[in-house]
């Protein structure tokens, strides 16, 4: 049982590492999908915005925890 | 060679390679761990048994895949990759700014081979436990290899590709590592795994938009633009979290 839990956890792992990072990815696919098929927008513009919302989300995530990591005290637990 | 070797079945084929050092280099010091210290018996035993799972979830799973329209296959794919890949991109970044350690494979085997000297039990216990050790730490690193060979070899027909990418590097791998005997601390992990994350980042992007709706100007040539796109924030972004780093701890 202790296999298929680690199994699971390493699954989970894969693809959350930063829970606010996945959702924000989330989220950004879901935006971009809404502009496509709610709104006027341009395929070429929408595919361009999902490339700039990635780098943004991914900015944020990085400068987030290299701000946690470097303060004296309360750095994050839980982390890889 | 096909059309698009250069745009795509280079790139997915490499991602697969790469991404397989990284994860067998970690696996073998666990194995060289159980191997040196319970014998090469249960080590190898445990390694066979968990290579075939994993080949095993590639048969099954990939061409199943295809049976997915394609659109929504991309989607599907796409997502996840950006998931996975920009997860890699984060923690490599921040590898290789200074703020996250890096992975120490002469810690890790040590660890290991001491943890396997500290179980207690009869002799046929002990080599059960060595071979679950050896099983599970395959599995483990083995799944994210098999995610990537299943992720960028369905979206592009190119399962066997990807597939042989991955074996390629497990055969280099494990052929070093019995060679040198010990822990393969000289493989630039955190480089490889900066790159797969880049690679894979840009599959995510490229495939999630084409899922979408969104056509690429260039088509497949798209991806290297992408690619490059990724690589040049990804150094961009290390300069920034180090003086965020920095700045933080003064």
């Amino acid at each position: 049982m202790t296999i298929v839990t680690d199994v699971f956890k390493e699954l989970f792992k894969m693809f959350v590492a930063d829970l606010r990072l996945t959702l924000a990815i989330l989220g950004s696919v879901a935006l971009v999908s809404f502009l496509l098929k709610f709104t006027s927008v341009s395929p070429l513009i929408a595919g361009l915005l999902l490339v700039f919302l990635c780098l943004v989300v991914l900015a944020e995530a990085i400068l987030r925890e290299a701000w946690m990591r470097g303060r004296p005290k309360g750095r994050p637990k839980g982390h890889r | 060679m096909p059309p698009d070797f250069w745009t795509v079945m280079f790139p997915a084929v490499t991602a697969a390679f790469l991404a397989s050092i990284v994860e067998v280099v970690e696996a073998f010091t666990i194995v060289l761990a159980v191997g040196t210290t319970r014998g090469w018996r249960p080590a190898i035993a445990g390694t066979l048994a968990a290579l075939g799972l994993l080949a095993l979830i590639v048969i099954v799973l990939g061409p199943a895949l295809q049976v997915i329209p394609i659109r929504v296959l991309q989607l599907f794919v796409g997502v996840l990759l950006l998931l996975f890949g920009m997860g890699w991109l984060r923690k490599a970044v921040l590898r290789s700014a200074g703020v996250l350690p890096l992975h120490d494979e002469i810690a890790a085997f040590a660890n290991e081979s001491a943890e396997m000297q500290s179980q207690t039990g009869t002799p046929q216990a002990l080599q059960w436990i060595a071979g679950i050790a050896a099983f599970k730490a395959v599995l483990l690193e083995g799944l994210e290899v098999v995610f990537i060979v299943i992720a960028v070899g369905a979206g592009k027909g190119l399962l066997w590709e990807a597939s042989l990418g991955a074996l390629a590097a497990c055969v280099l791998v494990l052929g070093v590592g019995a060679v040198v005997h010990k822990p393969l601390a000289q493989v630039p992990e955190n480089t490889l795994k900066f790159g797969v994350g880049v690679m894979l980042s840009a599959f995510g992007v490229f495939w999630t938009g084409e899922g979408l709706g969104v056509a690429w100007p260039g088509a497949d040539l798209m991806l290297i633009a992408l690619a490059a796109v990724f690589l040049l924030a990804g150094i961009v972004f290390v300069r920034m979290a180090r003086t965020k780093f920095e700045r933080s701890a003064a």
